[in-house]
């Protein structure tokens, strides 16, 4: 494979770029594969990528209903971090921070991670306590955190509302510096140009119709283009995955919703940290192009329409000026809507099946782009040796029936309170 | 936003209502025997499908009932609406 | 300065009036009626700024919404906003502008220098470099690309304007005042319907106001003119212009931004700068016309090169000349009706058309004007740096694909029209899947989703008679449903000249040996090269392309790249435009201020704020006061120069001692009446209520379905059918939401009626040793005493005329009373029982104070009830009915909630009886261990124990049951604190529970 780097690119560019490589191909699908993964998204590339890679397991086929990238990993806000209480989650997300942090050169792909930081604010002294829970939580897991007095917040973001005018003030916050952000579309690119290179099939406009499975076991997939046989299948179509879960006769702990985000115009920079509020649900990051990325609450019902309504952001936006007020200034120029797995604790599932064969990851809620490496290396994982890998144990589907949840909100069933 | 008619006060915007999800969740009897999974699919198992959905929103900022309102998933079109008491035919 | 490229008249601006602003630094005059641009381009400025990733030298290319060039940084009352658009920003006295994206300033630019490496800055490089050394992307390159990349700058400052909404229902919402939205309009309006009409531009008529038409004997413009005056003089019609409708959302919803204020030097008082609209239309006709797209060829860019339909606006609405030696280069006859524009002004342009020998009227016309036209014509490339001195033009052959040999003219500017695109947006936006019309190349909408109808030109219907027709229809038909009347209005006279097809060529081939970049995206440099290079490495979905070029996503948004775009792709993958498919259009149509997306709900205002009807006093009283959701609670009340710390401990021990009273009208609270009451409780509560006599409360705990807790407090029956439900201040409207989810969803046969009462009543906790005297004085004519009001007891008492409702329920565990009165007697009630209550030492308490009354007495609060917990968890199973069922039950059997080692609830006391342990903080075994360290529990609460002097807090801690008596670690790693613990009973004060019975 051509290999990327500033000195291809200026032999490139004298030949005046006529002699760059497909990043990946366009391959027919085989009739048999050892392993498919149904889901062209980022956990799906990853998934393929880490068979390849730490498994050995190349003849594996990625299908794709439409094009690869354009699910969840196309549309988020790029947040990456592991700020999370729960062991399971924090494990599991730091696992993914050390994946993240050489992924550019791991994947020859620059994607672009900027560990800039991330911060939680508090707007009262209760917050804090909850945020010290998590972040002791977090430096007993061995990840980074600090606790940040109003002085320190105000000194790292002065452009938030530190006024007389604010509704609530901001007592100081959470901060995980080696959180970041990344260029999510280079993610999935990056991946899939990869596990190409290791022999994985790529195959995008093709739409699973349904499942072969007999006598508990799975034998293949039917898609729009023709019969696919595999012993090992992977599900991978967060947003979908009721829908294919129909097709399996599986009723899922998942609830399918809709999440807006927005982008304001491009303006020099501002912002070089992450900034969640913590009297609402808004967060935002100033990505490389100088554009103002935000987002925040659910829709708020089941929905698969990638459009949502303008009171949501409404709402969001209104808790972006009360955090920040000098972005009523600037402009929104682009909104989108994604299409989330909201599982019933918060937390995502990478687990087996009752039917052999059959592997699940779901349910990852609004955390599904920072998880992009570690879903990828533990489903890899889960599917090569057809046991879950101690990092992924938590994530188990039968926790619901077993009462080992991991909400990490403590809002229960209700998915849409946000 | 979503124009919802409220089978008791007539057609309103939608942030008036909250909403209450799977309108065909039925709760289980009181002091039954039931298995775990039936349990399961009660509290945690959706379909959460594409398409037509019946589901359950109260006009909370109106006459505070919940109303059973059949809305299509992908499109947002809303075909019907119910009163509480009223029986979803599927 | 001189307004050298003025016309002598002409325009629709007005002359008398002159204005002066400033453009970076330089002081210039324009006309009212001006926009930023078109004073610009008057004064012969066409050096604006510089692109986003090359700095090449910017000028302008539109005269409207589609700009993708001329944006600026505004300064405007002592505020700045960047990202303006000039061509939409009108001219008022004293505005300041200034180039963005460059530096130190627009004509020397150092960033320049990208426009030099550009070979090496191809699409996507940055994806394929800056990896080396690793650390190196954070640290150096990625700063460097942010500052290179960003446009304007935005002022940190808070923004001192103000923004409104306002909801609006209407029959018909007609988006665009052209000659579809007026001729629908009026039809409709005549049917008497209730009709919005918006216009995005200050003048309404859009293409009237520039077109050479004559409509019942009037011209287009003075037609508009008598049209949109009659309107505004109907009563049911609305007609806003400066109101861009910019998103089509669901069950036709609308959104409207009308600026209000931003073509004035400043708001006027009083006055929104902008108000946002929500419009729930039951017709919706979108009448946005469409917008020019250029055709590509070499150093497109290059200031001087613009759309024809922009050329000739600027002349026809503003008066001014883009150019006085202007070359018209198009596909089609609207380059035409710009060059007979420009001769009627006395400029001799001439005309590069493409096609071989068009026939028209039009063309005719401008063969009459002598004016000089070249056929199969192109334009190689433009020649200039910053402003067009010249063009390489060539003939090009039959088929397209040969460029005959190529000569340089002279001219200043290139008006460039590759036909018309559709602005088919809204339409798109509501749902409507778009069809490609293979006679005019581009999209149109299709079969209607929501009701929406399509006019004119953003329906593809480009001559005048055809879309009056079509509108006037339209709007009577449309309206007449609505209104069952039919008042038909008589079809104009339509004068137009006639135009002849199109040429279906849109990217002039490079000549032999050249390399000029041929631009699609003219803000993010996206050229033709780009678009090949993605496709070379199979980034082939037009979403790829998109991604991975950036093509469309500039502040424009692509409303004059997209189109090209997609031939491009259809071109070298060898598919029709329809099979490569456009991305979704979103709103917003254009960019919209978020500060009139928010409207009034800033700073203090962005949430509600909920006061007690005691709040004065609290405030009379030195309170300091704590968000607790949105109510505002006293936290604790300020003496001398107290700190939290000391207060909180000052009032917690005045209640131990002597008598306190607390503000807890915050309570949710919740009227339950019928003859099913107590079944509903029994069904929701964990314990048991069927048996509570009238006049008593009781202290319930309920779950959610899934076995956690939800909330917990008191209920009283007050009569035989009649209960008093309170809940935590954080869950009363879930608790009632859940109350009503069960009575008219799951247990409709229970005849019970519920209703929040919060608002209505008034409450004060009176607590401590001494609160029964307090009692006696404030309730003279009652029974208070042991046994008149035992510990759970209920009754009603005359406060000294108001009727008041006294529990004897305590959460401090002290002897306590609650109080409550209706709301409007609340203060009286409060100012009453410091009155009587001086005697005894009353003091009043903060939730600080109430909160370290609480946690010594192990009594569970939010921190415990996390949404995470179940009643074990907090040592509540004592109230499990095993009798009964009741909601969520049949969960706490699950495998981890009956778990032996299952967390509980414990005490936690520092083994030197001195260090405060910080709540949130985690209990361990071995404060050394190798991270990850096993954590055993938390501190859900810390206070400093009155009763002990000592420090105390809660805990939820694994095994919790067995652990009493063990030593542990207590760990907050953020403070840097590791302290020796005991754990003890979550009962530290008054473990059997006498005082509150005493």
């Amino acid at each position: 494979m051509q290999k990327y780097s500033f000195f291809s690119l200026v032999k490139n560019a004298l030949s005046n770029h006529e002699n760059w490589d497909l990043a990946w191909k366009d391959p027919t699908p085989k009739k048999e594969y050892e392993v498919v993964i149904i889901g062209g998204g980022g956990h799906g590339l990853a998934t393929a990528y880490y068979l390849a890679k730490e498994h050995n397991i190349t003849n594996v086929a990625i299908i794709e209903k439409g094009w690869i990238g354009g699910g969840n990993v196309g549309r988020n806000t790029t947040i990456i971090r592991s700020n999370y209480m729960h062991d399971d989650n924090g494990l599991f997300s730091e696992f993914g921070m050390d994946l993240w942090r050489r992924m550019s050169q791991d994947l020859n792909y620059n994607v672009m991670f900027s560990p800039r930081g991330i911060i939680n604010l508090a707007h009262s002294d209760a917050q804090m306590n909850t945020y010290a829970r998590r972040g002791n939580s977090m430096r007993l897991n061995g990840i980074d955190a600090v606790l940040l007095n109003r002085e320190e917040v105000k000194e790292i973001i002065p452009m938030a509302d530190f006024s007389e005018n604010v509704r609530f003030p901001i007592y100081g916050g959470l901060m995980q510096p080696s959180a970041g952000t990344a260029r999510h579309d280079a993610v999935a690119w990056g991946y899939a140009r990869q596990a190409d290179d290791m022999g994985v099939d790529i195959i995008q406009n093709c739409e699973v119709i349904g499942f072969d499975v007999s006598a508990g076991k799975i034998n293949g997939v039917r898609t729009s283009r023709g019969d696919i046989k595999a012993k090992k299948i992977g599900l991978c179509v967060a947003g979908s995955t009721n829908i294919l879960a129909e097709k399996l006769n599986m009723t899922l702990p998942i609830e399918t919703h809709l999440l807006q985000a927005c982008v304001s115009e491009p303006v020099k920079p501002v912002l070089d940290k992450v900034v969640t509020f913590g009297a609402g649900h808004f967060y935002i990051s100033q990505s490389d192009k100088g554009e103002m990325v935000m987002g925040g609450d659910l829709d708020g019902y089941n929905s698969y329409a990638q459009r949502g309504n303008l009171p949501t952001l409404q709402h969001v936006l209104t808790e972006g000026i009360a955090m920040m007020p000098f972005l009523s200034k600037l402009k929104m120029l682009r909104t989108w809507g994604g299409i989330m797995d909201m599982s019933m604790d918060g937390s995502p599932i990478i687990d087996k099946t009752h039917i052999e064969g059959l592997y699940l990851n779901c349910g990852w809620c609004y955390g599904g782009f920072k998880a992009t490496p570690a879903s990828g290396w533990t489903f890899a994982h889960t599917i090569a040796q057809d046991r879950v890998h101690e990092l992924n144990s938590g994530y188990s589907l039968n926790r619901f029936n077993t009462g080992h949840l991991l909400d990490e909100k403590g809002l229960g069933t209700k998915t849409w309170i946000s | 936003m979503l124009y919802i008619k409220c089978p008791h006060c007539g057609m309103r915007s939608q942030n008036e209502f909250s909403y209450g999800g799977d309108a065909t969740i039925k709760r289980p009897e009181l002091g039954k025997e039931i298995s775990d999974q039936d349990w399961d699919n009660f509290v945690y198992n959706r379909k959460s499908l594409r398409g037509k959905h019946w589901e359950l929103w109260q006009h909370i900022s109106g006459c505070r009932q919940w109303i059973k309102v059949e809305r299509d998933t992908a499109t947002h079109e809303i075909f019907k609406t119910l009163k509480a008491n009223e029986e979803i035919s599927l | 300065m001189t307004q050298s490229f003025r016309l002598e008249s002409g325009g629709l601006i007005n002359r008398d009036k002159k204005i002066s602003f400033k453009f970076n630094g330089k002081n210039y005059f324009g006309y009212e009626g001006d926009t930023l641009a078109s004073a610009l381009i008057a004064n012969g400025v066409h050096l604006i700024g510089r692109s986003f990733k090359y700095h090449r030298p910017r000028g302008f290319f539109g005269a409207g919404v589609d700009e993708p060039y001329a944006i600026v940084q505004l300064y405007r009352n002592g505020e700045t906003e960047p990202n303006i658009k000039a061509t939409e920003q009108e001219l008022f006295e004293g505005l300041e502008a200034k180039s963005v994206n460059c530096w130190p300033s627009v004509n020397f630019d150092v960033g320049a220098i990208n426009n030099f490496l550009k070979i090496f800055l191809p699409a996507g490089f940055y994806y394929k470099t800056f990896m080396w050394p690793k650390s190196f992307w954070y640290k150096i390159y990625e700063p460097f690309i942010r500052k290179a990349a960003g446009l304007g700058t935005a002022s940190i400052k808070h923004d001192k304007e103000r923004y409104e909404h306002k909801y609006e229902y209407c029959d018909l919402l007609i988006t665009g005042s052209g000659p579809s939205g007026l001729a629908s309009a009026y039809s409709a309006a005549k049917n008497g319907a209730k009709v919005i009409l918006a216009e995005d531009k200050s003048r309404f008529g859009g293409t009237l106001l520039t077109s050479d038409v004559n409509i019942g004997n009037q011209s287009g413009k003075e037609w508009a003119d008598s049209i949109v005056s009659e309107l505004k003089e109907m009563s049911n019609v609305t007609v806003k212009n400066r109101s861009q409708v910019f998103g089509y959302y669901d069950h036709n919803m609308l959104v409207m931004s009308e600026r209000i204020s931003d073509h004035l030097p400043e708001t006027k008082k009083y006055h929104p700068k902008q108000r946002l609209w929500y419009i729930r239309a039951k017709e919706v006709l979108i009448s946005s016309g469409s917008i020019e797209r250029p055709i590509v060829f070499g150093n497109n860019d290059t200031p001087g090169v613009m759309l024809s339909s922009a050329a000739k606006e600027y002349m026809k609405v503003y008066g001014v000349l883009v150019g006085k030696k202007p070359l018209v280069f198009t596909n089609n006859d609207s380059g035409y009706e710009t060059a007979i524009e420009f001769k009627k002004n006395g400029v001799d342009p001439i005309i590069l058309d493409t096609r071989k020998e068009p026939h028209s009227e039009i063309i005719e016309e401008a063969k009459n004007m002598n004016i000089d036209i070249k056929n199969s014509y192109v334009v190689v490339a433009a020649q200039g740096y910053k402003k067009v001195k010249s063009a390489d033009i060539a003939k090009i052959s039959d088929d397209k694909e040969e460029l005959g040999s190529v000569e340089n003219i002279k001219c200043d500017c290139i008006c460039v029209s590759g036909f018309w695109t559709p602005t088919i947006h809204l339409a798109s936006q509501s749902g409507n899947k778009t069809k490609f019309n293979e006679e005019i190349d581009a999209f149109v909408p299709g079969t209607s989703k929501q009701n929406e109808k399509t006019l004119g030109a953003a329906n593809g219907i480009y001559t005048l008679e055809e879309t009056l027709k079509d509108s006037f229809e339209k709007g009577n038909q449309l309206s007449k449903e609505i209104t069952n009347i039919d008042n038909k209005v008589s079809f104009p006279n339509v004068v137009e000249k006639k135009s002849t097809v199109h040429d279906k060529f849109w990217c002039v081939p490079l000549p032999k040996g050249k390399n000029y970049k041929r631009f699609l995206d003219f803000q993010n440099d996206v050229a033709v090269s780009d678009i090949e290079i993605a496709l070379k490495e199979g980034y082939r979905s037009i979403e790829h392309v998109k991604r991975y070029t950036t093509l469309g996503m500039a502040t424009d948004q692509g409303k004059t790249s997209n189109l090209n775009g997609l031939q491009l792709v259809s071109k070298i993958e060898n598919k029709v435009v329809p099979a490569v498919g456009h991305t979704t259009f979103r709103p917003p149509y254009s960019p919209v201020s978020i500060g009139a997306i928010v409207g009034r709900e800033v700073g203090k205002h962005s949430k509600p704020t909920r006061k007690s009807p005691m709040h004065s006093w609290h405030e009379k009283n030195n309170a300091v006061f704590v968000d607790a959701g949105v109510w505002l609670r006293p936290r604790y009340y300020k003496r001398g120069d107290e700190n939290l710390f000391e207060a909180s401990k000052r009032e917690a021990k005045n209640v131990r001692t002597n008598v306190g009273v607390c503000d807890v009208t915050t309570l949710g609270k919740i009227d339950i009446k019928g003859p099913d009451a107590a079944e509903l409780l029994n069904r929701v509560y964990t314990n048991a209520w069927l048996k509570l006599p009238v006049g008593k409360a009781r202290y319930g705990v309920m779950l959610r379905e899934d076995g956690i807790v939800m909330d917990d407090g008191t209920t009283t029956r007050i009569s035989e059918d009649h209960y008093h439900m309170t809940t935590t201040t954080a869950q009363a409207a879930n608790v009632l939401s859940h109350l009503e989810y069960y009575l008219q969803l799951v247990w409709p046969d229970l005849n019970v009626n519920v209703v929040s009462t919060t608002e209505q009543w008034a409450g004060a906790a009176i607590a401590g040793p001494k609160s029964r005297e307090v009692l006696k004085k404030l309730f003279p004519n009652s029974d208070v005493t042991n046994e008149g009001l035992p510990f759970m007891g209920y009754m009603e008492g005359d406060l000294f005329g108001v009727k008041a409702k006294i529990f004897r329920i305590s959460f401090s565990g002290e002897l306590a009373y609650e109080v409550n009165v209706e709301s409007d007697y609340g203060y009286f009630m409060w100012e009453k029982i410091i009155e009587v209550g001086e005697e005894f030492g009353i003091q009043p308490y903060g939730t600080e104070a109430l909160s370290t009354l609480r946690i010594e007495m192990g009594h569970v609060a939010g921190s415990e009830l996390d949404g995470r917990t179940i009643p074990y968890d907090n040592s509540l199973e004592g109230l499990i009915s095993k009798k009964k069922d009741f909601i969520g039950k049949r969960s706490l059997s699950r495998k981890a909630f009956a778990a032996e080692d299952r967390q509980k609830i414990v005490g936690v006391v520092p083994l030197d009886k001195k260090t405060s342990i910080p709540e949130g903080s985690h209990l361990v075994k071995d404060s050394n261990a190798p991270l990850p360290n096993p954590k055993l529990g938390y501190i859900s609460a810390s206070c400093w124990s009155v009763e002990h002097d000592n420090p105390f807090s809660l805990a939820i801690l694994k095994d919790g049951k067995n652990m009493i008596g063990e030593k542990l670690f207590v760990m907050s790693p953020l403070k840097n604190k590791i302290i020796p613990v005991e754990i003890v009973s979550s009962h530290y004060v008054d473990p059997k529970g006498e005082r509150v019975r005493s």
